[in-house]
Order: C-alpha cells, then sequence, then structure tokens
C-alpha cells in the first residue's frame, strides 16, 4: 500500500477527502507516489529537478513571518521583517495555481566593508515582491509558466519562467526542463546613474531519481547569462563587469530511516561565475518525528567561498588612509560579500501539526561569517566578522 | 571575459572533485541503485523526504542568504532578482 504524506500523518485524512479530489488522485493514480515522494509546494521558481507532474491534490494556505538581524562586533547592522503568504490551489482536474507575495522591511546600517574603517550607510527601504505560476498537468509530463515581480525604491525586477516535466514510465525518475528571463531596473537614490538595466536568460535542467526505497536523489544544473549594471552605487570604486555568467551544480539526497517517518536530509551546491568567484555549499538537516503532532528538524549548513577577481583587501596607506584598490584596475570592489571567507548556518526548526488540516511551524537560526572559516584557509583580511540571528514563524491552513 | 560553454566552468577543481567522488562513493556503497517498486515507495512519500516542502521557507531562505554571500541559484531558475546584492 502507497503510503502518502498525509495518510502517514493522519490515516483518518482518507475519510475526509471530498470527492473531486479522490477523482484528481484516481486520474493521477498511475504517475505513483513518486510525485508525491517529492512533491514540492511548487512556486513561481522553476525548481529545476522537483519530481512532480501531477496536480496539486488540495488547496493551501500559508502565512509566515521571516525576521533577520545581522550584527557584527559591538554594531547592531540590518534589521529586516518579512511576512509572506502562499496559496496554491487545484483547479478542475489538471490544472494548479500557486502565488506568493513578500512584504520585506529592512532598516539598519550596512555591513562595513572593510573592519577598521565606518563605510556604514544608514538605510532603510520595503519591497514588495509577488510570484504566480500556472502548471498544466498530463498524465506523464507537466508545463508550468510563471511570473515574477518585484519593487522597492530603487530596484525593480520582473521575471517569466517555463518550465517542462516529463516523469518515467516507472515513475521513479522526473526530469526538469527550465528556462527563465529576468528584466531588472537600478534607479539608485544617490543618482549615481539615473537608471540601469539587466537582463538575465537562464537555463535549467534537472533529474530525481528514486534510488533505493529509502533513498531519493536529486541532480540539477542551472546556468545563468547577465548582462547590464552590476555594481554598487552606494559604495565607492565599485566599479564591476557587466556582464555576469553564473553555473551552479546541485545534489540533494533524502534518505529515509524507515517507518518513523525520520529523515536525513543533505545536499551540496557547487557555484562558479564570471567574476571569479567558485563557492560550495553543504547543507545538511535530520528531520526527527517526536510523536504525530511535532516533528523537530535540527540542520547544519557550511558556505565557502573565493573573492571575486576585482575585490580589493584593505591595505592601509600610510598617507591615504583608507585602502584603495592597488594600481589602476579596470574593476574593482570592496563589496564584503564579494570577499573570501566560509559561513555557518545552526539551526532548528519545529513542525506542529495541529490537526489534519491546520499546521504550524517555528524555526531559529544562527549564521557566522568570517574569512579564517574558508575551507582550505586563504580567507579574506580585514573583514570583521558578520552574524545574523534568523526568526521565523508560520502557520498553514490545508482545505 | 572567460569562456562560459566550457565543462570546466561546471568542475570545481580536481582535489575538491576527488574528495567529493571518494565521498558520493562511499555514501553510495551502503545504497546500490535498486529502484523501488511501487508499492515500497512509502517511506519516500513522506513529507520529511520531499525536497523545497515549504515553499514560503524557501523563498526567505534563499533571499536571506542572496544578501550575505556572492553564491546563489542551484535549486531554480527564474525567482526574479532584488536590489539586496
Amino acid at each position: 500500500m502507497v503510503v502518502t504524506d498525509r495518510e502517514h500523518h493522519s490515516a483518518h485524512d482518507a475519510a475526509s477527502v471530498p470527492p473531486d479530489r479522490l477523482a484528481r488522485r484516481t486520474a493521477f493514480s498511475g504517475l505513483g507516489s513518486i510525485t508525491a515522494a517529492a512533491l514540492a509546494l511548487p512556486g513561481v521558481i522553476a525548481s529545476v529537478a522537483s519530481a512532480q507532474v501531477a496536480p496539486l491534490e488540495e488547496g493551501v494556505v500559508a502565512l509566515k513571518v521571516h525576521a533577520y538581524e545581522d550584527r557584527q562586533p559591538g554594531l547592531t547592522r540590518i534589521r529586516a521583517i518579512s511576512p509572506s503568504l502562499y496559496i496554491g490551489v487545484p483547479v478542475a482536474s489538471a490544472w494548479s495555481f500557486e502565488a506568493t507575495i513578500t512584504h520585506d522591511d529592512v532598516s539598519g546600517a550596512t555591513p562595513r566593508w572593510h573592519s577598521a574603517i565606518s563605510s556604514a550607510s544608514k538605510m532603510g527601504d520595503h519591497r514588495t515582491a509577488t510570484t504566480a505560476t500556472v502548471t498544466r498537468s498530463f498524465e506523464r509530463w507537466s508545463i508550468a509558466a510563471g511570473g515574477a515581480y518585484s519593487s522597492e525604491q530603487d530596484y525593480r525586477s520582473r521575471a517569466g519562467s517555463l518550465e517542462l516535466r516529463v516523469a518515467s514510465e516507472d515513475n521513479n525518475r522526473t526530469w526538469s526542463f527550465a528556462v527563465a528571463h529576468t528584466d531588472d531596473d537600478i534607479f539608485p537614490t544617490n543618482r549615481a546613474v539615473r537608471r540601469a538595466t539587466r537582463r538575465t536568460d537562464e537555463f535549467g535542467v534537472g533529474v530525481t531519481q528514486n534510488w533505493t526505497k529509502s533513498d531519493v536523489v536529486q541532480l540539477s544544473i542551472t546556468h545563468a547569462q547577465g548582462r547590464g549594471y552590476y555594481n554598487d552605487p552606494y559604495k565607492i570604486l565599485d566599479i564591476r563587469p557587466s556582464e555576469r555568467d553564473q553555473s551552479t551544480v546541485s545534489v540533494r539526497w533524502n534518505h529515509s530511516m524507515g517507518a518513523s517517518g525520520d529523515a536525513l536530509r543533505t545536499s551540496w551546491r557547487f557555484y562558479r561565475d564570471t567574476f571569479g568567484i567558485r563557492a560550495h555549499t553543504l547543507d545538511l538537516a535530520y528531520a526527527k518525528f517526536v510523536n504525530d503532532q511535532w516533528t523537530f528538524t535540527p540542520s547544519v549548513r557550511y558556505h565557502t567561498q573565493s573573492a571575486a577577481d576585482f575585490y580589493y583587501d584593505p591595505v592601509y596607506d600610510a598617507q591615504i588612509g583608507e585602502p584603495f584598490p592597488v594600481g589602476n584596475p579596470t574593476f574593482s570592489s570592496p563589496d564584503h560579500r564579494l570577499s573570501a571567507f566560509g559561513a555557518l548556518t545552526l539551526g532548528a526548526r519545529a513542525d506542529w501539526r495541529i490537526d489534519s488540516r491546520w499546521s504550524a511551524d517555528f524555526k531559529l537560526e544562527f549564521y557566522e561569517q568570517r574569512g579564517a572559516w574558508r575551507l582550505g584557509g586563504g580567507g579574506s583580511p580585514g573583514l570583521a566578522p558578520l552574524k545574523a540571528t534568523i526568526a521565523q514563524i508560520g502557520i498553514t491552513r490545508r482545505f | 571575459m572567460k569562456p562560459i560553454l566550457s565543462v570546466n566552468n561546471y568542475l570545481p577543481n580536481r582535489p575538491v572533485l576527488y574528495g567529493l567522488a571518494a565521498g558520493l562513493m562511499l555514501l553510495l556503497s551502503g545504497c546500490a541503485f535498486n529502484p523501488p517498486a511501487p508499492w515500497e515507495r512509502g517511506d519516500l512519500a513522506k513529507s520529511s523526504m520531499r525536497f523545497d516542502n515549504d515553499k514560503l521557507d524557501s523563498l526567505a531562505q534563499k533571499h536571506t542568504y542572496f544578501s550575505k554571500e556572492a553564491a546563489s541559484g542551484g535549486s531554480g531558475v527564474g525567482g526574479g532578482g532584488c536590489g539586496c546584492n
């Protein structure tokens, strides 16, 4: 007997499934449970290798509040609070519609780009981002069209995506092919430029494979080609190339511990771009079912990256004082995000299944970034550690 | 600008690659490729085994790390940009 997620949590759910939902389950039952196995709540971001071709089985509304605070030694930097809303609904028997809206309220001082000088600038901004996706499912494949719009005081982004998913005959493998285009407009409040643009084309291919009855593995490759304005208009001497190509290879592997429902979730991503940055990111999480109502998931994430070719370290001149790029390079940037560093996140999440319809979740994470933590050494010198506390609370209703 | 359509662009440097390959082989040596029959997929169907099973959490996480680190992407395309990086 195939045990779906909801059946796992509540056997009496089956009795409460409305007839139209049962009809949808029946119509796509040939897809097997792999469609449910790796079933995510898909969104506008075309998830390259998410093994899903079936439509949503039920409606979902989720509300979440995400917040974080950045700190450097002795100083509080950026604070952000972001309420967000998700809605996903099945339409007819083969269509799904999903949408999200997020509002970011950001304030505080940006991180100092070099430790010994205070270059931080006070800022405050609001950002509203919306996404929407429409998916049409067929017996063994699905196609999804998505759009995204984001607007803030000095930045506007519009994106569209298209994704095709194809399931194998035995339903143990799903291929995914995705394309997307993004138009960004930048109009800094300091008028460093009047109006700049950036255009990005993205491509992705992925495959999700049921490796064994306890293991599912996903491989994704993405490539993005961006052209346009990449400078940080609020930093002096920040002049970056007008082209940036970014590639990623990522592998995700989930291992089930058996009937308990416990699972080990792992992922590794390699990133490379034409700014000269190479990065590895490793995620580990262990979902522990405490009882029928509570799941506890501790997690750890490690990220390491090299510096951009044009990032310059703080080298202080006895006469000039503040650091400047050595020589007269075409491109330069003091942005700490382009430096070489390592970062560690420790966190835990608790999921509370209130009843068959309602659930809530709570998450707390601690993030720290240091030059000395770069894998293999060679991190950028002179940067103050950056710490952040990330908290999140959410509630979900299924209907 | 460096050529982008090269296999090398998608590969880490050799020592890291060898290390990852060795690690992957060790991990998978205990679970040889054996796709399950339909009646064996119960464990795979559980919520804890899903990739990105919380859409809003995934979006928030990507946005947070995008504002602090240079690397991004890997799990999808077309999410749109923002001025935070």
